[in-house]
């Protein structure tokens, strides 16, 4: 009779650990990464350019790159940070509107009291896009300071 | 004994279930289901429990309980969708009315053009008016004063509908032009004027700053360290007037903004337009 007793247990045990295995793949290290993707760095420093406003531009946005940017840090409280901003500023108008823009976001930028004006992205920076500020009132999207965006 | 019964419990147990006298998913039961989910404000399984049974039990009730269902979750078109094959003979009818009126704002924010109908009540007529009202905040044309618009309406309602009718008719706008030449006198003085003190603070201290820096550097005769600050100024100059119309511009969105949203808001949580069913009593 306990012989009939190990026996049994014996199988199950084996059974038991026999079924583990095939588990195994279950558990084998996965990779996994929990940084923060970081679009900040994901920038070219090319003089590359089609006409001599192109040139201007990138040589303004390398220039602020170099000397201001890359030195700061991604300390820049707004998404688009501010020479992503002055790219898009570029993109939907002229260098010289998106010179002025560019001035008006670093004024907003320098001001130290800027909470519950701007909605927020879902990494917490201000949401402030270009085409809120080309002059044009078809192309504002206002939206309330309670706003998340999701601009993934 | 014992060894009997708790075999004779057991068996039970496992026979009940089996059983078919028990059809748990009879018409009757998903419609007793479905209508316990709409008392608990689950609109959205309690109207996928009506689909089930829509086809075989022909009631106006079911029919309504779905179009309201469908309102409550803000699915306006869907509602409206069910309002289009509703029975015109049926006792509901007049309230489905109000509520495709409702809807119908909630999707085309225009006015309303629904007429009168035959067979409302008092209170459903009283509905009907407060609903073509608020429907002509959506027109252009000032067609009813403020007075008149307010009094159909309930005093808390009041302050609300008297701030979106303002929003309407006499929109606090800030003037674009203004701001830009407010700035072009003061620095920043078109950001305060706009309601952005922070900004316009922090415009006329730096364009003050690179300002006085020119001057005192001109005055030492450093020219070229003066006309570097004096392009620093300008830069902040020109950008706090472009900044301020543009500030003024951002403003005028919110006010539209505010007036859509608060409008659209206050037909949602109001229901007042519909009026109490005893569904749920």
């Amino acid at each position: 009779m306990r012989s009939k007793h190990h026996i049994f247990f014996i199988t199950l045990l084996l059974t038991t650990s026999a079924f583990c295995q095939i588990e195994n793949l279950k558990w084998q290290k996965a990779d996994l990464s929990y940084e923060k993707p970081n679009k900040f760095r994901e920038r070219t420093y090319s003089f590359k350019s089609d006409n001599a406003g192109e040139l201007l531009k990138k040589s303004f946005v390398n220039t602020y790159w170099f000397f201001i940017s890359d030195v700061d840090g991604d300390n820049c409280a707004f998404r688009p940070s501010c020479s992503s901003f002055f790219i898009d500023a570029t993109e939907e108008t002229n260098i010289f509107q998106a010179t002025l823009m560019f001035s008006d976001r670093l004024v907003r930028d320098t001001n130290p009291i800027k909470i519950n004006n701007y909605p927020r992205d879902k990494s917490n920076h201000y949401y402030d896009p270009a085409n809120n500020y080309t002059l044009n009132s078809e192309e504002i999207n206002y939206l309330p300071p309670t706003f998340i965006v999701d601009d993934e | 004994m014992r060894k009997i019964l708790l075999i004779i419990f057991l068996v039970q147990l496992t026979i009940f279930p089996q059983s078919t006298s028990f059809d748990f998913h009879s018409p009757q039961k998903i419609k007793l289901f479905a209508d316990y989910l709409f008392c608990e404000k689950d609109y959205l399984r309690a109207i996928e429990e009506y689909e089930m049974i829509r086809n075989q039990f022909v009631i106006d009730t079911i029919e309504f309980k779905v179009m309201l269902g469908y309102s409550n979750l803000g699915l306006s078109k869907n509602s409206n969708k069910i309002f289009s094959d509703f029975n015109i003979e049926s006792k509901l009818y007049p309230d489905a009315y109000l509520v495709s009126m409702k809807n119908e704002l909630l999707i085309d924010s225009k006015p309303l053009h629904y007429s009168e109908f035959s067979s409302f009540t008092s209170s459903q007529f009283e509905s009907y008016v407060r609903l073509l009202n608020i429907s002509a905040l959506y027109g252009d044309e000032q067609s009813i004063t403020k007075n008149n618009f307010l009094t159909l309406y309930s005093k808390e309602d009041q302050n609300t509908l008297s701030k979106l009718y303002d929003y309407k008719f006499d929109p606090p706008y800030k003037s674009p032009a203004w701001a830009g030449i407010f700035s072009a006198i003061i620095p920043g003085s078109g950001k305060m004027y706009v309601g952005e003190w922070g900004d316009g603070i922090t415009g006329f201290l730096l364009t003050g700053l690179f300002a006085f820096l020119a001057y005192d550097n001109f005055k030492a005769d450093h020219d070229t360290r003066a006309w570097i600050f004096t392009g620093i100024g300008a830069f902040f100059y020109a950008g706090n007037i472009y900044g301020s119309i543009s500030a003024a511009q951002i403003f005028n969105a919110k006010i539209n903004f505010e007036f859509s949203n608060g409008l659209k808001l206050f037909l949602e949580n109001k229901n007042y337009f519909i009026p109490d069913y005893d569904f749920c009593k």
